[in-house]
């Protein structure tokens, strides 16, 4: 295979700019903030560019068998990285207003870079130790972003994350070992490894592995049991960081499943076991418990955050499934529930940024205000429930007709009724928010209203995300297609 | 073409609202010459339709399945009939809304309801209905709510719930039905389904579906919304609400009903039930109302009910239900048409007045002939008087009960039908009480006090002309039956599975008119019996007033729905999601207490330092804690760790 260095361009890309940050000369608001957008733009470029150019792979290092750090790009690391890149130029945007004037800028920005970068290590692995590289890489540089704000709350909230990341990964570790014993490779291969000549015997031991792994990895996506730093440490971050942890870390959780999953084991070794049943189970909790605690939560950051410990159960859902179309779903739903989340945390932002209000209650009228930045809300949170035409309802149906198409007791029916009582709860969170903020009632006082909307600084990437989530919503054929392709070869 | 009615008003909409936001005056003609155009081109469609010709599109991609749009006799006329309310709607919102707030928002989002309803109404595959029914709902929500006032925003609240709840559960039964079926378009249904008799497998998935086109139509028991939105939102929406939003309902009802289960009894049963509850129970809430608009959205149920019951003896009757599937075509075009004229009679008064209680309004619509005439021949019309509109649908859904129950025959089976037939008589009768008690509280009797009348005249020409041109319309589709109505009938049946010229009918015949003579004696008997003495109190001047009787407490929604959702099921829910969220945070906590304690480091005292100690007391303890927490002291014991490891491994290897 070819030598293909173009694709550690958009790895070394961010690394480089944050250490550039870290020079004197960009300590200066203006042109940090000039640089920062630069990079992000070159940096979703150098992506695009990658995902043309690119058909080759890389190896960086060679420690042994299986050790290599070795990076090669497919249908999937092309999507994922390209919103990875996207969603960061976005939140980059974002947080030229957002953050302006606060103090400890550089590290925030160092951070973000260096997360990106680790990230892109994480989409263009091509093995399970580059994976495991990345993955660690980007808990490790992520953290400081939770942690930015140095309140008692966000140290325990980064603190609780870290822990369980930590643990996930160690669970993922597990995986790797099990792997590395009874797999002929640790590099990603469509349809899995696992060699059967070798597993034979241990087959209840490589399934019980499997399961701790996709666990593991499933902690990032917030899956129960291990959720619970997710509203701990999301809400704490700044709006910026908050979106680009709910909205695109917890999808590194969710690429990391695939790959172990579908490229590691194998479909076929979990389909109809134990493993793959509770795994359903777990997920359906975790889209149930997320919506739940969500409808009930006040604060409106950390309402949006169990929302995200429910959607990303979806995707995860759609993935134990094991069928080619709720695999597509599942890839469809993380895309848009990736944009659509970093609006609704953006909206969020802006809300604190102009009023200082944090409660859910306290939003009566806000839409009246900030008419462009609630318009994005309300659409976006239209999409998240799944109201045609916007994005969430294609990815829903995938779902839930792959669930009804893949035959598996119980779980096949109980999933989509699951995903639509916790539409219905999605619905219930977000609606009242859009409901209070331009309904403010007959005797509501007109005359003390002041236009509050932001910038375009914020403005323009809500009103982008937004029109992304309706082209996701009309058009999803372009994401799950291909998608569709990709499960076929996997399956 | 197919389009246009779906895109133009879409379109229209935003226009409006940018043409608002710089001059309302420009804004509401825009609006009106939108909702002229639509019609113009509903209308068209119609004649293309009439003519024999049928229009297909298909819109691959988009939305994942892709859209699909047919223009069959039905379509065509029911658009029409859209286009014709839009347009009179629209027409009459300019001077009816004039001291409203957020006109700019009423305005975008009728037009976009009007888009989305001509949407499903074109629709040809459930997938594309239930795109359009989902955007109807959301965007019809704004309209309900507009005046934002406390009893507005709840049953606002109520509206949206019905309609999420009710898409939610539409949208299991369509992922049920595309999994058993394969497709979801309308033809493909009829395809899939042909030479399958057994259809026990469909019925969860068709009764899910019902339950979001129900909820939309206001069938029982899903109708507890539609009395309490109808009202609250402004008339020329609560028209359109009434009028053409449960019908996009009924005709979610009517595809399941023509490709699903065409001719099927079981379902024919199912929808015949419901649809004689929702009769009888609109038509008694309607009669205990007191408030002008409140009782015609009972009424409105009501109908919708008998709307039911014609498209549920389309299943009974089977392959000879052409009698049925006249009657519930064209019931549903009279009480659109019906619904139009007596809210904007209703909207004229409440633009006045500010006032819909039937004890402030009474007397009003003395000496204002235009409003009387209109009001009655839309009262008239829905009662089912002869030479009016409503009578030729109503006698002929009576007829297909009565035909059904002479193809049972003297049978004990029969015996059910004959209870359907005087139901659907005594509510055809209720209905003609309530619309009495209206009639007279507001041309008839005398004010209590003498109104003060602020405007002048009451109502401007062209809120007049908007009335006026539906109300005319009535006693000549009433008259001319034969015609009008048959021919309607004629273009309507093929979408509902019938065919052939449809059935020959005297419609001024004896027996027929035997069924209108007798509701009309039940109407004159509760009108004086009941309404004019228990529904009626004499106060201290010997005067008689309204009362509602209706118990407060009898309220479907308050006595069980609102607290089962919003107070039991979200209190279990929330139990149960708690406990599993702290369960694990349990297990980290736990762990924080224990063995990741951080003991914190006291304070270096130097005070305590004493010449003749070499290291003095305090100090060293915490000499002792730096090293203790120091990164080294951590890499020192994992190296202890891994030489013990190490000794482990070479033990092992040595023993073997």
């Amino acid at each position: 295979m070819d030598i293909d260095y173009i694709l550690l361009a958009p790895i070394l890309l961010p690394a480089a700019g944050a250490a550039c940050l870290l020079s004197k000369r960009l300590e200066n608001p203006g042109s940090r903030r000039f640089f920062v957008t630069a990079l992000s733009v070159l940096e979703l470029a150098a992506c695009v560019l990658c995902a043309l150019l690119s058909k080759g792979a890389v190896t960086l290092l060679s420690i042994g068998r299986g050790l290599d750090v070795y990076f090669k790009l497919d249908a999937l690391g092309i999507v994922f990285s390209i919103l990875v890149a996207f969603m960061w130029l976005m939140s980059g945007l974002f947080s030229q207003e957002y953050m302006d004037g606060e103090e400890n800028l550089g590290r925030y920005y160092t951070f973000m870079l260096l997360s990106e970068s680790a990230l892109m290590i994480l989409c263009f692995s091509g093995n399970y130790m580059t994976l495991y590289l990345g993955f660690e890489l980007m808990t490790l540089m992520s953290a400081p972003m939770a942690l930015h704000t140095q309140t008692k709350a966000a140290i325990k909230g980064g603190m609780k994350y870290l822990f369980y990341s930590v643990f996930g990964a160690c669970l993922g570790l597990l995986g790797f070992f099990t792997v590395n014993a009874y797999g002929s490779t640790t590099v990603f291969t469509a349809g899995g490894v696992i060699d059967s000549a070798r597993a034979a015997g241990h087959e209840g031991f490589i399934v019980a592995a499997a399961f701790l792994t996709v666990m593991g990895f499933g902690a990032k996506a917030g899956m129960f049991p291990l959720h619970a730093w997710l509203p701990a440490a999301h809400p704490e971050a700044p709006a910026g960081a908050s979106a680009l942890l709910s909205g695109v870390i917890t999808k590194a959780g969710v690429l990391s499943v695939i790959r172990v999953v579908f490229y590691q084991f194998g479909a076929g070794l979990l389909r109809g076991t134990w493993a793959q049943y509770t795994l359903l189970a777990l997920t359906l909790t975790t889209v149930f418990l997320g919506s739940m605690l969500a409808y009930k939560e006040k604060v409106f950051k950390k309402r949006l955050a169990y929302s995200t410990v429910s959607q990303a159960s979806y995707i995860l859902f759609g993935l134990m499934l094991l069928t080619p179309m709720a695999f597509a779903g599942a890839v469809l739903h993380a895309a848009v529930h990736s944009a659509i989340k970093n609006a609704l945390f953006f909206t969020a932002g802006a809300v604190i940024l102009k009023t200082g209000k944090r409660d859910v209650r306290e939003l009566r009228g806000i839409g009246k205000e900030m008419p462009v930045t609630m318009w994005c809300f309300t659409l976006c949170s239209l999409g998240l429930v799944g109201i045609p035409p916007l994005g969430g309802f294609a990815s829903k149906w995938y779902l839930a007709v792959g669930s009804l198409k893949s035959g598996i007791p119980v779980f096949s029916w109980l999933g989509p009724a699951v995903l639509l009582v916790s539409a219905l709860l999605t619905a219930g969170y977000l609606f009242s928010v859009t409901v209070s903020a331009f309904f403010p009632g007959a005797d509501f006082d007109y005359d003390t209203l002041e236009k509050r909307e932001p910038t375009a600084w914020i403005t323009a990437p809500l009103i982008i995300l937004t029109v992304l989530t309706a082209l996701l919503g009309l058009f999803p054929g372009v994401i799950s297609d291909l998608a569709m392709d990709l499960a076929g070869s996997l399956m | 073409m197919l389009t246009i009615p779906v895109f133009l008003p879409m379109l229209g909409a935003l226009g409006a609202y940018l043409v608002g936001r710089k001059n309302k005056k420009a804004r509401d003609i825009f609006a009106d010459l939108v909702g002229a155009a639509e019609f113009i081109v509903c209308a068209a469609l119609l004649i293309t339709a009439a003519g024999g010709g049928e229009l297909e599109l298909t819109i691959p991609y988009v939305c994942g399945m892709g859209l699909r749009f047919r223009l069959d006799g039905f379509r065509a006329v029911y658009v029409t009939v859209a286009g014709l309310m839009w347009m009179m709607t629209t027409a009459f919102s300019g001077e009816y809304l004039e001291s409203y707030r957020n006109r700019n928002r009423y305005y975008l989002f009728t037009l976009l309801t009007c888009g989305a309803t001509a949407g499903v109404l074109l629709s040809d595959d459930l997938f594309t209905t239930f795109i359009f029914f989902e955007i109807m709902s959301f965007t019809s929500y704004v309209m309900v709510v507009h005046d934002e006032k406390p009893g507005a925003m709840r049953a606002g609240e109520t509206y949206i719930a019905v309609a999420v709840i009710g898409g939610m559960v539409m949208l299991m039964g369509l992922f049920m039905l595309y999994d058993k079926l394969g497709t979801l378009s309308f033809e493909g249904m009829s395809i899939a389904l042909e030479g399958i008799s057994d259809k026990s497998g469909l019925y969860l998935p068709g009764a899910l579906v019902l339950f979001g086109f129900g909820a939309k139509a206001g069938m029982f028991p899903l109708h507890i919304w539609l009395p309490k939105a109808h009202p609250v939102a402004p008339a020329p929406a609560s028209a359109l609400l009434s009028g053409i939003l449960t019908k996009a309902g009924v005709f979610g009802v009517l595809v399941l009903t023509s490709r699903v289960f065409l001719h099927d009894i079981v379902w024919g049963k199912l929808i015949l039930g419901l649809g004689v509850v929702t009769m009888v129970l609109g038509a008694v809430l309607a009669v205990f109302s007191i408030d002008l608009k409140r009782t015609l959205a009972c009424s409105s149920m009501s109908q919708i009910g008998f709307i039911l019951v014609g498209v549920g003896m389309q299943g009974l009757l089977g392959e000879e239900n052409t009698l049925a599937v006249w009657g519930t075509g064209l019931h549903m075009v009279n009480h659109s048409m019906l619904k139009l004229v007596l809210f904007m009679c209703a909207g004229a008064v409440y633009m006045n007045l500010h006032e819909l209680d039937l004890n402030r309004i009474r007397g009003w619509g003395r000496n204002k002939p235009l409003l009387n005439v209109c009001f009655l021949t839309g009262a008239l019309g829905i009662t089912g008087v002869p030479l009016f509109n409503g009578y030729v649908s109503k006698t002929l859904l009576h007829e297909s009960i009565v035909e059904y129950i002479e193809h049972l025959g003297n049978t004990g089976a029969a015996w059910p039908y004959h209870v359907v037939e005087w139901l659907f008589l005594i509510s055809g009768g209720l209905t003609a009480a309530y619309m009495t008690k209206l009639y007279a509280a507001i041309f008839v009797e005398k004010p209590s006090e003498p109104f003060k009348e602020h405007r002048s005249p009451y109502m401007n020409s062209l809120s007049s002309a908007a009335i006026l041109i539906p109300a005319l319309l009535l006693p000549v589709m009433g008259i001319l039956p034969g015609p009008v109505m048959g021919g309607t009938a004629k273009l309507m049946q093929g979408f509902m599975g019938a065919g052939g010229q449809g059935p020959d009918i005297s419609w001024f015949s004896l027996t027929n008119l035997k069924g209108a003579a007798i509701s009309l004696g039940i109407g004159a008997a509760v009108y004086f019996l009941f309404i004019r003495t228990v529904l009626m109190k004499r106060d201290e001047s010997g005067r008689k007033y309204y009362v509602n009787r209706w118990p407060r407490w009898l309220d479907l929604e308050n006595l069980i729905y609102r607290p089962l959702l919003e107070k039991i099921l979200p209190f279990l829910g929330a139990l149960v999601s708690r406990v599993l969220d702290v369960m694990t945070d349990l297990i980290y906590s736990g762990l924080n207490r224990t063995i990741l304690r951080r003991k914190p480091i006291p304070p270096r005292v130097d005070e305590d330092y004493e010449p003749g100690d070499f290291i003095p007391h305090t100090h060293r303890s915490y000499t002792l804690q730096r090293i203790s927490s120091s990164i080294s002291f951590s890499l020192l014991l994992f190296g202890i760790g891994f030489c013990v490891a190490m000794v482990y491994l070479i033990a092992i290897l040595l023993m073997r």
